[in-house]
């Protein structure tokens, strides 16, 4: 119960930059296969993460990156380990109150943008929004953000309509709606355009100082710059 | 070939799933085939094997010597065979008594019957074939002793089958044969007479002719009753008609059912192999070889699983089959049932491996890259679906919108479902009804008294009576045409307040020579309104009408008149009356019954519906009907279950998304939800419609023809279907959202299960 209060307080209820951090991960495993084909993509992996910081993970291709973000959003479970967001212990949780934490206490961004076809990109936007849970003013606020992303002229297009660009700012603006203290974005320039990847990077940033915690998984070093520290994924540990 | 069986190896839990799915159809199929082929060429069979008479005659016993005398001015005869034949003759074997034997006294010549045991009487004393009906009910094999009246015991030789009547207890009598031959060497004389004639024709497209002359040199021959081949298999058709109707529409079902099963797994195999398709494109393969590809997988799975589900269908539906052709007399197909399973095989390895390589050459024509990468962002369902609300449970139906042939073959299959589901139900409630309702055939009167004309006052100041009136019924033939029989019904008065069947055509009876008939006599005798109905009655005399009405009667296959009494009176002084009596609503039915009797009457005939001599076969007909209905509905299920589920599948990036996004079980439920409810609210309201206005009359016409018998579902009826459309609907939604929310979120937004 204590862990639900926090998370539907919304940002107010946020741990103090700086004092304690808002994602504390210890020792997370995860395999994939079984028997003499499996493979450790993570080995006993540590991260921190505060509030208004934005941390960078790079690696190589199959290093297990995107395998700690879906870790660290509930998306995938640990072999062992422990996760814990904004004092919530992430790992121990149950579906349904994961569920609940996915909605207000996450938001995702991905690298194929990930937007319902059949929706337009408001209407992606919104579909957190209208989930049972949902923050209190989110539809709203996802009006706002669309708007703010310069996405108004095209809020009513279906996505195969839009630019590769125009789809991941449509994606950052559902991430955002229910307003989550922590934004896990997965590769989220590599089908981006240079131009287009600078200005998702650029909003990004911004996140930080709304106070929001933002994990970037990513293998482009330039992308890695904008962050405020560079971690490095290998032999599935964090260093 | 052995790289495809490589692939399917690796794909074992998909590959076992794929097969499932088509021993499960072949199954249905198998099933479907078994029943509907062994009741469709079940009478042929048994014809050609019994070598069946093409005309039999029945009549009072007579000299065999006059009647073979009549038979030698007939054209076109190749042979005769004379019987004579004992009525109600005790049959005892094993403690077990049947006392409506009927001893068939067979001489030298051709037999009409099939043996399926043993051998043929021939002339030893005490000896006996006995038809299977009787041998089953009375557990006879051959060899086994059976004592036949006061001939005494009796060894079994043979078991036969004849296809002229469906077999005991079906059939009022118990047939069994005895030689002639023995008969005259235990008593020293054989029966001269003969009662029965069965004959044979050279040509029997000529046999109308034959049977026109055989009704003249049959010139007083009392009782003459002639039945042909043909008018056998009529009598068969309409009684089976409904049956084959009924599964005909069944394995339409089936194999709908399985044709969106297979296509739905074949599309999920495609989906899931996207990649790899691409891969394929890629390095140069092209679009032909691909779905080449798939095809050979497919066929490579569908042929095992289809040729053991349809053995297995078949298998099933062997027994039950064998026991109801059994019972009406017919042969089971044996071995020449292989020809329709092969074809049912080729046609179900031939959906198989279309269902999996159409998707795959559409599949194909997408540009490789897109492939590669998993190929969902599509602008789906188009300007429609844009159109929709949004929410979760319209997304449900907009995912629906870009799957618009696969989203009208389900909801077909639903629609048929519904449609037959109701007609078996309206049936069902039709059966119960002829059986238990006297209006179902247009009575509208509750006893029938044996009382004299002079008592009918008395009975009309009974307590609890509200109307009555005397009442003739007597069995006549048409005066030109002694071989069609009929039955005349005669009320002093108003008939229709007694008996009402429907008037198609004309008006009703206004005086004492006008005559109304049924649908089944006009069409039988070939009389029109305004001609002249003559009839000859049982006592010899003869009456004349004039035919003023048509009515769509049920009671005796629509061959009745209703007339005034008068003229049946003048030809046929004895015709027994009776009092027909009408109960006041919420009467004394026990209390009128011991009035009655009082008044004279021997016990009072409480008047049942058209079917009210077999009511334990009506009610098993109204169950099965019923059952069949729920299975019905099972099917649907699965269809639906499959259908949603394919969805869930094709979609699982979509799905995952939602859940990474924040939904949960109660999201999934409503996007699945309105994809169901769109399909089950447009299928009850159609299938309504297509079962009140295309299956109903169809079935009522393969029943009867003389009669509006079409099976019309009730109000109660389709909210019942719809209820329980919904039910199913929510079952379905429920079984395939908790599938849904259990599959891994990170699995699914990769695209793989």
């Amino acid at each position: 119960m204590t862990a639900r209060r926090r998370l539907d307080s919304g940002p107010e209820g946020l741990p103090i930059l700086g004092e304690v951090p808002l994602v504390t991960a210890r020792g997370l495993a995860k395999s994939y296969g079984t028997a003499r084909g499996a493979r450790r993509v993570l080995a006993g992996a540590d991260l921190d993460v505060e509030a208004g910081e934005m941390v960078a993970v790079l690696g190589r291709s199959g290093s297990g990156k995107s395998t700690l973000l879906h870790v660290l959003a509930g998306l995938d479970r640990l072999e062992a380990g422990r996760i814990e967001v904004g004092g919530v212990r992430v790992d121990r949780l149950r579906e349904p109150a994961l569920t609940r934490f996915r909605l207000t206490g996450v938001g995702l961004v991905f690298q194929f943008f990930h937007l319902l076809p059949e929706l337009s990109g408001e209407e992606n936007v919104l579909a957190p929004a209208k989930m049972r849970g949902a923050t209190p003013g989110a539809a709203g606020r996802g009006r706002e953000l669309i708007v703010r992303l310069g996405l108004r002229e095209v809020a009513g297009s279906l996505p195969h309509l839009l630019s590769g660009g125009e789809q991941q700012r449509f994606a950052i603006a559902r991430a955002l709606v229910n307003d989550p203290p922590l934004v896990l974005a997965d590769e989220p320039t590599g089908n981006l355009d240079a131009a287009s990847g600078t200005a998702v990077l650029g909003l990004l940033g911004e996140l930080t100082h709304a106070g929001k915690a933002v994990v970037l998984i990513t293998h482009e070093r330039e992308a890695a710059q904008r962050a405020d520290r560079v971690l490095e994924l290998a032999d599935g540990r964090l260093r | 070939m052995s790289a495809a069986l490589r692939r399917l190896r690796a794909r074992g839990a998909r590959s076992a799933l794929a097969a499932t799915g088509v021993l499960a159809a072949g199954a249905m199929l198998g099933t479907a085939v078994t029943v509907a082929y062994g009741l469709g060429t079940g009478f042929d069979r048994a014809t050609q094997r019994a070598d069946a008479p093409d005309l039999i005659a029945s009549f009072d016993e007579r000299s065999r010597a006059d009647v073979a005398r009549r038979v030698r001015a007939l054209p076109n005869v190749e042979s005769v065979s004379y019987r004579f034949e004992v009525k109600d003759v005790p049959i005892a074997a094993g403690g077990e008594v049947i006392r409506s034997g009927a001893v068939e006294v067979v001489r030298s010549g051709r037999r009409g019957y099939a043996l399926l045991e043993g051998r043929d009487i021939a002339g030893a004393p005490r000896e006996i074939v006995v038809e299977r009906g009787v041998a089953r009910e009375l557990d006879l094999g051959v060899g086994d002793r059976l004592d036949v009246g006061r001939l005494g015991a009796h060894r079994v030789v043979g078991i036969s089958l004849a296809p002229d009547n469906v077999a005991y207890p079906l059939a009022d009598a118990a047939r069994i044969y005895l030689s002639s031959a023995a008969l005259a060497r235990r008593f020293g004389s054989e029966p001269s007479e003969a009662n029965r004639m069965l004959l044979w024709v050279r040509d029997s497209r000529r046999l109308d002719s034959t049977l026109v002359q055989a009704r003249a040199v049959s010139f007083g021959v009392s009782d003459l009753r002639f039945l042909t081949r043909a008018g056998v298999r009529v009598l068969r058709d309409e009684a089976a008609g409904i049956v084959i109707a009924l599964l005909v529409a069944f394995s339409l079902i089936a194999t709908l059912a399985a044709g969106v099963m297979l296509g739905a797994l074949g599309r999920a195999d495609v989906e899931r192999r996207l990649p790899a398709i691409g891969v394929l494109r890629a390095v140069g393969l092209s679009r032909a070889g691909v779905a080449a590809r798939f095809a050979l997988d497919a066929v490579l799975i569908a042929l095992p699983a289809a040729a053991l589900g349809i053995a297995a269908g078949a298998l099933l539906a062997r027994g039950p089959t064998a026991s109801l052709l059994g019972s009406i007399n017919e042969l089971a197909p044996g071995a020449a049932l292989l020809g329709p399973l092969g074809g049912a095989l080729v046609a179900l390895v031939a959906i198989a491996c279309g269902a999996s390589a159409w998707p795959a050459w559409r599949a194909s024509r997408r540009p490789p890259v897109e492939l590669l990468r998993g190929a969902e962002l599509r602008g789906a369902g188009g300007r429609l679906a844009a159109r929709l609300p949004a929410g979760m449970g319209w997304l449900g139906l907009r995912m629906l919108a870009g799957r618009p042939l696969r989203t009208a073959a389900a909801t077909a299959v639903l629609t048929i479902a519904a449609a037959i589901v109701l007609l078996l139900l309206a049936l069902a409630s039709q059966l119960t009804e002829l059986r238990d309702d006297p209006g179902s055939i247009g009575k509208r009167y509750d006893l029938a008294a044996d009382l004299g004309p002079e008592r009918a006052g008395d009975v009309r100041a009974l307590a609890g009576v509200d109307a009555a009136s005397v009442r003739y019924s007597v069995a006549a033939a048409d005066a030109f045409d002694l071989g069609e029989t009929l039955r005349v019904v005669a009320y002093p008065g108003d008939h229709t307040r007694f008996e009402a069947s429907p008037l198609t055509d004309g008006r009703r009876v206004r005086a004492d020579g006008e005559a109304e008939i049924g649908a089944g006599l006009a069409d039988a005798l070939g009389v029109p309104l305004g001609a002249t109905l003559a009839i000859a009655l049982e006592s010899g005399g003869e009456a004349r009408f004039r035919v003023v009405g048509i009515v769509a009667a049920l009671e005796d296959q629509g061959r009745i008149a209703y007339v005034r009494p008068p003229r049946v009176l003048a030809a046929d002084p004895g015709a027994p009356p009776e009092v027909a009596v009408d109960l006041a609503r919420g009467a004394d039915r026990a209390g009128v019954i011991a009035a009655l009797r009082e008044l004279g009457a021997g016990p009072p005939m409480s008047v049942g519906g058209a079917a009210s001599d077999q009511p334990g076969f009506v009610s098993v007909l109204a169950g099965v009907l019923r059952t069949v209905a729920l299975v019905n509905g099972l099917v649907a299920l699965y269809a639906l279950v499959q259908v949603l589920a394919l969805t869930a599948l094709e979609r699982r990036s979509a799905l995952a998304l939602l859940r990474a996004v924040g939904g949960g079980r109660g999201e999934l439920v409503r996007v699945f939800g309105g994809a169901a409810a769109i399909r089950t609210a447009a299928a009850v309201p159609a299938g309504a419609l297509l079962s009140a206005l295309v299956l109903g009359p169809a079935v009522g016409s393969l029943a009867a023809d003389y009669a509006p018998l079409a099976p019309r579902p009730s109000a109660g009826q389709v909210v019942f279907v719809a209820c329980g459309s919904a039910v199913m609907a929510a079952l379905a939604v429920a079984i395939v959202a908790r599938r849904s929310a259990r599959a891994p979120v990170a699995a699914g937004l990769r695209g793989v299960e």
